[in-house]
């Protein structure tokens, strides 16, 4: 597919679009890979990127922005915009600097929630087995303890010694239950109107 | 008045002492804590969220569950546990398709989330029911002249419009409830600067925990205020991590509000857990006239 420049305007020189490696873009052409993206806008939060106009309030009271050369919230949009995916999905994928401060999601006029983009991309790179390990040993222990911390030897005295009572039970085959994957016939869960999920 | 006591995981596994300091001082504010027993996880609100969004969305609304069949609202102790209940509880009161979705998981073990209790971190409880008047006659020992540099964490306020607990560039509760100890709120300028802890990186947590830790000695205090067990957990291992890295030390002591109530109604340091404190408030103690224990 060939765009057609508009009339009046000089084309821009040649400048690779930024942080956007699933579109290839001269001067005349860009490719938008829309394949790649559907398939985040199928995952909860990452739809709402569409709503993204690239204003750049997000950056400003981004604490990994400030903190960490090259992580750029307005960017990471772009990219995603572009169908660039396989950038921000690969094993050391900079999403992970991402510190889930929640001020993108605050500052963001358009709603797009930023954070929730990101978090909806490292469910993907969970899907495809590219997780880190920190991400990993958490979500094992939760599997099989139900608690996030592991429970260290001594704990029961101390508490008892603090005058606590002692961590109660958790029925683990409750929790293994419903974390299994969603079933055909449960089927893969809601579609809103526009057919993304909500 | 009764309220559902929700633990969570880091406090009462890695920090007893802020468990111990919210059972003691809470029936004295006419809180009776109600313990009960099933919860899990919240779950964690980044590393798992991260892996399972919909498993994280199902797990959280067990809990909710458990809380709704003993007809009490939840309270919170940890900004994280906050976090995830209150926005799994909006997303499930406000997203019909949502809400289908993780019923239909919860039918398998025969519970339905029906979207009929409120979750409230222990500071939003304390505003909201008890009032900051009953804090203030709780007050034996009122902690004059003591300066505490205020830190909020990001998930106690964040996002807004879910969490509904105050205005988030401009926060008031926890300079309300140091206040209403006999403390001095100290504000410093990194205040809003996130602890940095869920950022996957060999240097990027720590170099927000050092900018914010400077900033704070910067004020001048005796401690930091704090209400959430990760930022503890930043602050204090972290200064650890900087000396061990950098050699620059600090000396901040963090602080977990409950402990600084605990103390102003008369109890002692190791009656709030303090004493297993690695950094631990001295010139504090000496404005109160408490011992080193
Ligand atoms: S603030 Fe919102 S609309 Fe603006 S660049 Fe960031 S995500 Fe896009
Ligand atoms: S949540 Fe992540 S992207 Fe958003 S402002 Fe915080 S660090 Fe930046």
């Amino acid at each position: 597919m060939t765009a057609q420049e508009p009339r009046n305007r000089t084309p821009e020189p040649e400048k690779p679009a930024v942080g956007a490696a699933g579109a290839t873009k001269t001067a005349e052409v860009m490719h938008i890979d829309l394949d790649a993206r559907k398939r985040l806008l199928a995952v909860i939060g990452g739809n709402r990127v569409t709503y993204c106009y690239q204003c750049g309030a997000c950056v400003g009271d981004c604490p990994s922005a400030r903190f960490y050369e090259g992580f750029n919230p307005r960017e990471i949009m772009l990219t995603v915009l572009l169908g660039g995916l396989d950038e921000l999905l690969c094993p050391d994928s900079i999403i992970w600097k991402c510190s889930n401060c929640y001020n993108c999601y605050e500052r963001c006029p358009q709603d797009v929630r930023p954070v929730e983009v990101i978090i909806a991309l490292k469910n993907l790179i969970k899907e495809d087995g590219h997780q880190p390990q920190d991400v990993q040993s958490i979500y094992e222990t939760i599997l099989k303890t139900g608690r996030s911390a592991p429970v260290i030897a001594g704990l029961a005295r101390t508490r008892e010694r603090l005058g606590l009572p002692p961590l109660p039970p958790i029925d683990m085959a409750e929790i293994q239950a419903i974390l299994k994957p969603d079933t055909a016939e449960e089927g893969r869960g809601p579609e809103n109107e526009l057919g993304k999920r909500s | 008045m009764k309220a559902l006591f929700f633990p969570g995981c880091l406090i009462p596994i890695k920090y007893p002492q802020m468990e111990v300091a919210v059972r003691r001082t809470l029936p004295p504010l006419g809180i009776e804590i109600v313990d009960l027993e099933g919860f899990s996880c919240c779950p964690d609100p980044i590393f798992f969220q991260a892996a399972d969004k919909v498993g994280w969305l199902t797990m959280a609304a067990r809990n909710l569950c458990l809380a709704e069949e003993a007809g009490i609202d939840i309270f919170t102790i940890c900004s994280g546990c906050t976090g995830t209940l209150s926005e799994a509880n909006h997303i499930l009161k406000h997203e019909p398709p949502m809400r289908d979705m993780v019923n239909r998981r919860l039918k398998r073990i025969g519970k339905e989330y029906r979207g009929e209790i409120e979750v409230r971190h222990i500071v939003t409880l304390i505003r909201e029911k008890v009032g900051l008047e009953r804090v203030r006659e709780s007050v034996k020992r009122p902690l004059e002249g003591v300066r505490v540099a205020l830190h909020y964490g990001c998930h106690l306020l964040k996002p807004s419009d879910i969490m509904r607990v105050d205005d988030p560039d401009e926060p008031q509760i926890l300079h309300q409830l140091i206040e209403a100890i006999g403390a001095q709120p100290i504000v410093h300028d990194e205040r809003f600067l996130c602890c940095g802890k869920a950022c996957i990186d060999p240097d990027l947590p720590l170099e927000m925990t050092r900018t914010v830790l400077r900033s704070v000695k910067e004020a001048d205090v005796d401690c930091m205020g704090l209400i959430c067990p990760t930022c503890f957990s930043s602050f204090d291992t972290g200064q650890l991590l900087i000396a061990r890295k950098t050699g620059e030390k600090m000396d901040v002591p963090p602080v977990y509000y409950f402990q600084l109530l605990g103390l102003a109604q008369g109890l002692t340091p190791a009656e709030v857990g303090l004493n297993r404190h690695r950094i631990k408030p001295l010139s504090l103690f000496e404005k109160i006239g408490q011992g080193v224990t």
